[in-house]
């Protein structure tokens, strides 16, 4: 047997060599102990991963929601690109959203979205406070290259922040996400040489004593505004560490293309999502497949005629909008299944990359013409801390219930609590 | 640290900023990145057209309180800041004194002279990666990516939307912007300058929303004459409108008054007005045409206008907030939004479809103050285009194949009134353009709203008499916009 191999140890190898490193899947198998369920030489279990994934407006719920619960469910036709994977995922519905409620500024959307993603009021402007995946990404993800990944693919919506952005670091601080292909491959995989980390770090380390000396000088708004660009500079200089060369490549996504076929965009982010999990980049991911309040348009489905937010809304109880409602939500699940496929094929240790993944999708609504902000659909997949799959659960907890069970007993990031959440859900780890 | 970070909240922000009575910092907007690089080293590719996009906040992009920094954004000022500096060397010799070098070109990335210490961290950066790394750098710091006091930036930004030139560095240097006349001066050079036609063109595409023109959908089966070329016509007509007014020293009012405007040929033929000599040259309307101004033009008519019909709710609030300065509150939870449906059996104008917002009391007491401004434009469709009837289509569903497409023509109601302003009954962009341009309401919305591109927030209470002072000038210049932003351009911090 081969001597196991520590990470760290490529790390210090990389600035040694000098040469281009470029990085990819899948971990050497060197790095795994005997049993390939851990790294040999650190002794640490494969970690766990995260990822919210969120659909703009909200569903149909009779071609959506199943009539069955328990294991025995019958797919919905929005559901049925997932019965492949029907041991891999587990339906939640009723799920409520009660801090859509409170009375304040914005529309059913805004409101519904803060509150959803973040279990708190929409400010007026953005979430009112962390969403799930950065509040998991603020205890987990400090070892990881990307504290957290924010992936976008179709840019239509009425384009407010709140609309647009789907993680949030804080009060009113969004996180937009990066919904062009090759830019995320370059910041994933992109050729970096040793001279040029070594540049790059001496560029950021200027920008940062700037901003560390302008900000003695101002007064508090401002200096907060610089602690921001601060910050963001040292997740900058975190990123572009060296990364090991003895890793296989990554195809480079073309440049160019139609950069409306979300179909195309989309399974070019969910690959590299992929990647970026299985390389380990991060532990923590959220994925835009379309934005809240969306206006994206469907023309490899045959609508042309109006975009989704258009279409929840027009004569939305009509046997031919539901149907219209019913592709739609049904191509989301074929995306989302894509990329539960992707996971699952992806070996790692002894199993799957999927083993190892916590995925929640989510959507802004219930029946979406209703704004309706109780009752929400949720699918978890997975299997990372024994996720119990293969069954539809009608739920009477919270948004906030169910990812304090996620990001406590799955993830274990030990958060004390969730705005919205009163009690872990119950029947989500086994 | 993240309940530190609670101070981003808009209150916050507001709260500490007249607290310690300093203005706050602000942060190049991606337009003005994209003039300052194009000044600053001749770059003219537009990198900032690829950041991450920006919000709107009361109205603007360029407000304080939205202007944070994320990973991304960062990311993406050094990956432009890198291209930027490469570029910039290309066929350009590295410079041999590298303290000259950073002193001379620091001066005018940060617009300021270097300290001491800042021309020794630049100098450092020199003798390992010469003037590329220094301008690599240079463009990422806070230092050139924010700006604080000084008259020279603050005149330029608002004025030019870009970087100071060497003379008004010269003049700040001189102390000559430290006095109201010397300020003045400046601002009357500046305005005279074409890069002044940029920024007025940036604030007026923010202002009137040119975005939900150039990314707006409409029904290809309804509106097959709709195109991003179109799109872009509308806001041309619009942009050239206002320079004709601005530059013309025209009163300003006549946005809503106009009796002219700048077409091309698409334009004309979708206005039915006959072709214009040269594409956007001024044409003057026919005779008994009801357009007028920015209310008859498509920008405003197709902006507020879904993709199959009109919206008379999305332009009445768009007058509201827009042009009136008034924030028309959005639907409290729980609001039923279905409208009945217009079916075939029994097709309904937009005003029929309406109806419920009107007799809901729920409903009423703020729709009212919306719709019936929308009313009194319906002659006009989602693209702008005149008509006398409201025309529906019923198109078959899928499950029909073989039926054909129906239409019925409905009359128009076209009474419309805007609430809160006396004898406002209009039934027409004209009508309605001529109370708005004799509305104070109006009239101080304009000084409003360039009060809060040139401030970059809100008025609050403690503005008012800014407001009020602007508003004298406005007026008694006959509402010469140069004026006004001469006005703001000396009062502004």
């Amino acid at each position: 047997m081969k001597k196991p191999l520590s990470r760290r140890t490529f790390l210090k190898g990389v600035s040694l060599t000098g040469a281009a490193a470029r990085i990819a899947l899948p971990p050497l198998e060197a790095m795994f102990n005997s049993h390939g369920t851990a790294y040999g030489a650190e002794r640490a279990p494969i970690e766990t991963r995260f990822l919210l994934w969120f659909n703009g407006n909200g569903i149909p719920e009779k071609y959506w929601i199943p009539t069955e619960t328990g294991p025995g469910y019958t797919m919905t036709p929005c559901l049925a690109p997932l019965a492949p994977f029907r041991n891999d995922v587990h339906v939640i519905t009723g799920v409520d959203n009660p801090s859509a409620r409170k009375p304040g500024p914005g529309n059913d959307h805004h409101r519904s979205m803060s509150a959803l993603v973040s279990g708190t009021s929409f400010t007026g402007r953005g979430a009112g406070g962390p969403s799930i995946d950065q509040a998991i990404a603020a205890r987990l993800g400090g070892q990881s290259l990307f504290r957290s990944l924010q992936i976008g693919v179709s840019q239509e919506s009425f384009g407010e922040s709140i609309q647009r952005n789907l993680s949030w670091a804080a009060y009113d601080r969004a996180l937009p996400p990066e919904m062009i292909p090759h830019k995320l491959f370059d910041r994933l995989f992109g050729a970096r040489d040793e001279g040029w980390i070594a540049r790059k770090k001496s560029v950021l380390d200027a920008v940062a004593e700037d901003a560390t000396q302008l900000q003695a000088g101002l007064g508090k708004a401002d200096q907060d505004r610089l602690g921001d660009h601060l910050e963001s500079i040292r997740e900058l200089e975190r990123a572009i560490a060296g990364l090991p060369p003895e890793y296989a490549q990554v195809e480079e996504p073309e440049q160019g293309g139609d950069m409306k076929d979300w179909p195309r965009i989309a399974k070019l982010q969910t690959g590299l999502l992929a990647h970026a999990l299985v390389t380990r980049q991060t532990r923590v991911a959220s994925y835009m497949l379309t934005k809240c309040q969306g206006l994206s348009r469907f023309p490899w489905l045959g609508y042309t005629a109006a975009r989704h937010h258009d279409y929840t809304h027009q004569n939305a109880e009509s046997p031919e909008s539901q149907r219209v409602m019913r592709d739609i939500c049904r191509w989301h699940v074929e995306e989302f299944a894509g990329l539960v496929g992707k996971l699952k094929a992806t070996p790692e240790g002894a199993g799957n990359l999927l083993d190892n993944c916590c995925l929640v999708y989510i959507h802004e609504h219930a029946e979406a013409n209703a704004h309706k902000n109780n009752g929400l659909a949720v699918i978890v997949a997975g299997h990372a801390g024994r996720l119990v799959t293969g069954r539809h659960t009608k739920s009477a907890g919270t948004i906030g219930d169910l990812y304090l069970a996620l990001a406590n007993d799955v993830m274990g990031a030990g958060l004390e609590g969730f705005p919205s959440g009163r009690a872990k859900l119950a029947g989500i780890a086994g | 640290m993240l309940a530190a970070r609670i101070v981003w909240s808009l209150m916050a922000v507001m709260a500490l900023a007249a607290e310690t009575g300093r203005p706050s910092l602000r942060r190049l907007t991606h337009s003005q990145y994209n003039n300052t690089v194009r000044d600053l080293l001749g770059d003219q590719t537009g990198p900032a057209s690829q950041f991450p996009q920006e919000d709107f906040v009361h109205g603007f992009k360029n407000q304080v309180e939205a202007q944070s920094i994320s990973p991304l954004q960062a990311e993406a000022y050094g990956a432009a800041a890198e291209r930027l500096a490469r570029n910039y060397f290309r066929g350009r010799e590295t410079p041999r004194d590298g303290g000259q070098f950073v002193r001379e070109f620091g001066r005018k990335a940060f617009r300021r002279p270097l300290a001491e210490a800042e021309a020794r961290r630049y100098g450092a950066l020199f003798a390992r990666g010469g003037g590329q790394l220094v301008v690599e750098a240079m463009l990422q710091s806070p230092h050139f990516l924010f700006r604080g006091e000084g008259a020279d930036s603050r005149l330029s930004y608002f004025l030019w939307d870009s970087m100071p030139d060497d003379q008004l560095l010269r003049s700040a240097a001189a102390g000559e912007l430290a006095t109201a006349a010397g300020i003045e001066k400046a601002a009357r050079r500046m305005l005279g300058d074409p890069r002044a036609r940029q920024a007025l063109d940036e604030f007026v595409s923010q202002w009137l929303r040119f975005d939900r023109v150039l990314n707006t959908v409409k029904d290809r089966r309804l509106y097959p004459q709709f195109n991003p070329e179109l799109a872009y016509a509308m806001t041309e007509e619009t942009r050239r409108l206002v320079a004709d007014l601005v530059w013309g020293s025209r009163s300003f009012m006549e946005i809503f008054t106009a009796e002219y405007g700048f077409l091309n040929t698409d334009l004309a033929s979708l206005y039915g007005f006959p072709a214009p000599g040269e594409e956007f040259g001024k044409v003057q309307f026919p005779a008994g045409s009801d357009r007028a101004g920015i209310l008859g033009q498509a920008t405003l008519l197709a902006l507020t206008s879904k993709p199959e019909e009109t919206s008379p709710t999305e332009r009445g609030v768009f007058i509201r907030a827009q042009l009136l300065c008034q924030e028309v509150p959005d639907p409290p939870p729980g609001t039923d939004n279905n409208l009945p449906a217009s079916t075939e059996a029994r097709p309904l104008t937009n005003r029929e479809r309406l109806g419920v917002h009107l007799t809901n009391p729920a409903c009423a007491t703020c729709h009212q103050l919306m719709d019936p401004i929308g009313f009194g434009l319906e002659k006009f469709d989602a693209v702008g285009k005149r008509r006398e009837k409201q025309s529906i289509t019923f198109f078959p569903g899928r499950q029909e194949r073989g039926s054909r497409a129906k239409a019925v023509e409905l009359e128009i109601d076209t009474r419309g009134a805007v609430a809160g302003i006396a004898n406002s009954e209009f039934s027409s962009p004209k009508d309605l353009g001529r109370i708005l341009a004799g509305s104070a309401q109006c009239q101080e919305c304009v000084v409003r709203q360039l009060f809060r591109y040139a401030f970059g927030r809100q008025e609050t209470s403690a503005d008012r008499p800014v407001i009020a002072r602007g508003l004298e000038v406005f007026r008694s210049s006959q509402f010469r916009l140069q004026e006004l932003i001469i006005y703001m351009a000396g009062v502004v911090r």
